[in-house]
C-alpha cells in the first residue's frame, strides 16, 4: 500500500439550476485575459447536447483518454513515436471553432452615434482579428436545449439510439457542470512531451507548469474531457488549477464557494497509488467503476494511516480525510459517480446522478416513483456515469429514492419501507448533508500546504502566474 | 570588408547565438514555445507544416555532411567528385523542394488568413525575410551546382571550419559568388535573431519523453 492524499469533489445534479455561477465566477478569477477569452476552466452544459468543445465526447474523433492493448494501458492518441510525429500538425487537436470564436460588441456607438431616426446597435466584433463577425456558435449555445437539433447529435444518445426518441412528450434535460476532474490517472500528463504538466504530491492537483510548457499541444487531444485549453497569446496550455492557491490556505474552490445551488461538496480522500494502474487497466469498462472504490482508501483503517504517515501526509490531512464529506458520498454511501469512466482516467470530480421528474406515462399512479419511472432515462445516465452499466444507475437513484421515502414517512408518521440497504439514521445523515448541509459541513478542508508566510508572499506578488516576468513573449 | 564579414561577423553571431539564448533560458523560460498556430488555423497547416520541418531537417543533415565533413575524407572512402554532386543533388533537390514550397505555403497561410495575424510579432515579420533570404539563396547555390564551376567544399566549408577552429582564413572567401556570399550572411543574421525569436523551439525537441514515465508527481 502507497496512500496518497487527493482534494476531490462530489456534485450535487440533484440540486444545479444551471444559473452558470461557477462558470463566471471561475472566468473572472482565472480566464479573463486576453488569449484566454474563449477558455472555461469551468463550464455548466445543458444535456443532451453536443457540449463545449463541441462534440468533446467523442473519442473516435479527438482520441482523448487511455485504451487497452493487450491488457496493457496506452493513450488512445497513440505511441509515444506515433506522438512525437505529430508535433508538426496534430490532427486531433481541436481548433478555435471547434470552442467558439470570442467577440465583444461596439458599445461605443451606442454612445458616439449621432442623432438618428433608429436607435444605434452595438454589433459584434471579433476579439482575435478585431473584424466585425458573425456569431455562429457560443460556449452555451445549447442553454437548456435552446439550439434544438444540436441535442440530437449528443454522442451518449447516438449510442443508444434506439430507446431513445426525443419526441417532444419524451422530451428530459439536466445540467452538467464541468471542471477539471484532477484524475488518478491523468492522460494530459502522460501525453505532455516536455513533462511540464504534473500531479502534485500532496493533494493530486494538475497543474501545468508554465514555464515548462513547450506549446506541443499534445495534452489537449489526450484530456478526453477537453479541459486542457490553449493559450493563443502566450501560447502555451492552460487548465483549471483547482484553485489551489486557495485550496493551500483551507478556502474551497471559487467555483465551490460560490456556488448558489451549494450543489458542490470538496474533501480530502485517501488513495492507494499502487492500485491506481490496475484500477485504470480493468478489463469490463463497466466494472472500472466499483473497482475505483477500492483504490480509495478507509481513513480510519490503521494500515492506511500507517502508510500515510510514511509518505508525510500531516495530522491535519488524516482528520480532514476522516470528516471528509465526499467519502461519505462517494464511498460509505455510494452515491456519487465518476464522469464517462470508460475513458480510464480515474477522475476525481464525482456526481450525484439527478432524480428527475416522472415519465408522463406514469405520472397519474404515482408520488414517488421507481428509479425506472422517470424522465431521465437510465441509459442515457449510464452512458454518462458508468460506462454503459445501468445497475449501476439504478442501484445510485435507489439510494436517493429511498432517502426521500424514509424522510416522507418519517414527517407524515408512516411505517419505514422494508428491506432498506442502510440504517434510518444513515439516511437522515444523508438527507442532512444532500439538503440542508451548511458551507462548512460541504467543505472540509486542511489549511497549511501553503508553508510561506505573509511577508514571503507579498514579495512574490507579480512573480507568478500567467504574466511573463522575464520578457520575451 | 571580407575581414569584417567573414572574420568578425561569425563570432558576434554565433556569441550572440549561445550567450543569448542561455540568458533567454535563464530569463525568459514563460515565453519559450512553439508558438504554434494550428488553434487558430488548422487545415491549412496539415500539408504545409510537415512539409516544411523534414524539408529542413534534411537541409540541415546535407549542411551537416557538405560543411563539416572535409573533402579529402569523403574522397578517402571513395566518393569522387561525379558522385559527391550526385549524391548532393539526389538528396538537396528533394529536400529543397520540401523545404521552399513548405515555407512558401506557410507565407501564404501566414499572411493570408486574419486570425493569423495575433500570432506574427514585427520579431516574426523580420525572421522570414531572413529566412527567405537564407533558404532561396541556398536553393539557387545548390541549382548552380549543376554547371560544376564553383565547389563551396573548396572555399566555404574549410572557412567555416577555420571559424570553429578559432582561426577564421578569410583567403577562401576571396572567390566566392554572390548568392553564396548571401547565403552566409543570411545564417548569420538568423544566428543573430535565433535567441530573440520563435526559433528556439528546435532546441527543445522532446528526447527526453522517450525516457520518462508517464505520470509524473512533483511535491510543491
Amino acid at each position: 500500500m502507497n496512500i496518497k492524499a487527493q482534494i476531490a469533489m462530489v456534485m450535487n445534479l440533484d440540486k444545479c439550476i444551471g444559473c452558470h455561477t461557477c462558470s463566471i465566477t471561475c472566468k473572472n478569477v482565472w480566464t479573463n485575459r486576453e488569449g484566454a477569452e474563449y477558455m472555461y476552466f469551468n463550464n455548466v452544459e445543458t444535456k443532451p447536447g453536443i457540449g463545449y468543445p463541441k462534440n468533446w465526447e467523442n473519442q473516435e474523433k479527438w482520441k482523448g483518454g487511455w485504451k487497452l492493448d493487450d491488457g496493457e494501458l496506452s493513450l488512445r492518441t497513440g505511441s509515444k513515436l506515433d506522438r512525437i510525429m505529430k508535433l508538426f500538425y496534430h490532427p486531433e487537436q481541436p481548433e478555435l471553432d471547434d470552442y467558439y470564436e470570442p467577440w465583444t460588441y461596439d458599445y461605443e456607438t451606442l454612445i458616439n452615434s449621432r442623432r438618428k431616426n433608429h436607435q444605434p446597435v452595438a454589433r459584434p466584433r471579433s476579439l482575435i482579428t478585431q473584424k466585425r463577425m458573425e456569431i455562429k456558435w457560443g460556449p452555451n449555445w445549447e442553454d437548456d436545449l435552446a439550439s434544438g437539433e444540436s441535442a440530437r447529435n449528443d454522442y451518449n444518445l447516438q449510442k443508444i439510439s434506439d430507446e431513445i426518441t426525443l419526441e417532444f412528450q419524451d422530451i428530459f434535460m439536466k445540467y452538467l457542470p464541468r471542471n477539471c476532474n484532477h484524475c488518478l490517472n491523468p492522460a494530459c500528463v502522460a501525453a505532455c512531451p516536455s513533462g511540464a504538466i504534473y500531479k502534485r504530491d500532496e493533494d493530486g492537483v494538475v497543474l501545468v507548469n508554465q514555464d515548462g510548457c513547450r506549446g506541443w499541444r499534445h495534452c489537449i487531444p489526450s484530456c478526453p474531457y477537453k479541459k486542457i485549453y490553449y493559450n493563443w497569446k502566450t501560447n502555451k496550455a492552460e487548465k483549471c488549477t483547482f484553485c489551489y492557491p486557495r485550496l493551500e490556505n483551507g478556502l474551497p474552490t471559487v467555483c465551490t464557494d460560490t456556488c448558489v445551488g451549494r450543489i458542490r461538496y470538496l474533501g480530502v480522500i485517501l488513495y492507494d497509488l499502487d492500485a491506481v494502474k490496475n484500477c485504470a487497466s480493468t478489463q469490463d469498462e463497466k466494472l472500472i467503476y466499483s473497482n475505483v472504490l477500492n483504490v480509495i482508501k478507509d481513513p480510519t483503517d490503521p494500515a492506511v494511516i500507517e502508510s500515510a504517515k510514511l509518505n508525510g501526509i500531516s495530522e491535519a490531512w488524516l482528520r480532514s480525510a476522516e470528516i471528509s464529506p465526499v467519502y461519505k458520498i462517494i464511498k460509505n454511501w455510494k452515491l456519487a459517480l465518476p464522469l464517462h469512466p470508460e475513458y480510464r482516467t480515474l477522475p476525481m470530480v464525482w456526481y450525484i446522478p439527478p432524480l428527475s421528474p416522472i415519465a408522463k406515462n406514469v405520472e397519474e399512479k404515482v408520488y414517488l416513483p421507481d428509479s425506472k419511472e422517470m424522465r431521465i432515462p437510465i441509459a442515457y445516465l449510464a452512458e454518462l456515469f458508468s460506462a454503459g452499466n445501468v445497475s449501476v444507475i439504478y442501484q445510485t437513484l435507489q439510494r436517493l429514492l429511498d432517502m426521500r421515502t424514509v424522510m416522507r414517512r418519517k414527517e407524515i408518521g408512516e411505517s419505514m419501507p422494508q428491506n432498506l440497504e442502510f440504517e434510518i439514521e444513515t439516511y437522515e445523515k444523508m438527507y442532512r448533508l444532500l439538503g440542508i448541509a451548511k458551507y462548512s459541513e460541504r467543505i472540509k478542508l486542511p489549511a497549511g500546504l501553503q508553508g510561506v508566510e505573509h511577508e514571503k508572499l507579498r514579495e512574490l506578488q507579480g512573480s507568478t502566474g500567467y504574466a511573463c516576468p522575464g520578457g520575451f513573449c | 570588408m571580407n575581414e569584417l564579414l567573414y572574420a568578425a561577423l561569425p563570432y558576434i553571431s554565433l556569441t550572440i547565438l549561445i550567450g543569448g539564448t542561455i540568458l533567454r533560458y535563464a530569463q525568459g523560460e514563460r515565453g519559450w514555445t512553439t508558438k504554434s498556430s494550428e488553434f487558430l488555423s488548422k487545415n491549412d497547416l496539415k500539408l504545409a507544416g510537415p512539409m516544411f520541418h523534414v524539408g529542413l531537417f534534411m537541409a540541415f543533415g546535407g549542411h551537416v555532411i557538405g560543411v563539416l565533413i572535409p573533402k579529402f575524407v569523403t574522397e578517402s572512402v571513395g566518393i569522387d567528385e561525379h558522385l559527391y554532386h550526385f549524391i548532393a543533388l539526389a538528396g538537396g533537390i528533394p529536400a529543397g523542394v520540401l523545404f521552399v514550397f513548405g515555407f512558401i505555403l506557410l507565407m501564404i497561410r501566414r499572411f493570408g488568413n486574419s486570425r493569423m495575424s495575433v500570432n506574427t510579432s514585427g520579431m516574426d515579420k523580420l525572421l522570414y525575410l531572413i529566412l527567405a533570404l537564407t533558404i532561396f539563396t541556398g536553393c539557387a547555390g545548390t541549382l548552380s551546382g549543376f554547371g560544376g564551376h564553383f565547389d563551396y567544399r573548396e572555399t566555404i566549408s574549410p572557412w567555416f571550419r577555420s571559424i570553429l577552429m578559432l582561426s577564421p582564413d578569410v583567403s577562401y572567401m576571396e572567390n566566392v559568388p554572390l548568392v553564396f556570399r548571401i547565403h552566409m550572411i543570411g545564417w548569420m543574421m538568423t544566428a543573430i535573431l535565433f535567441p530573440f525569436s520563435r526559433l528556439v523551439h528546435c532546441l527543445s525537441f522532446p528526447f527526453e519523453y522517450f525516457g520518462r514515465s508517464h505520470i509524473i508527481y512533483r511535491r510543491k
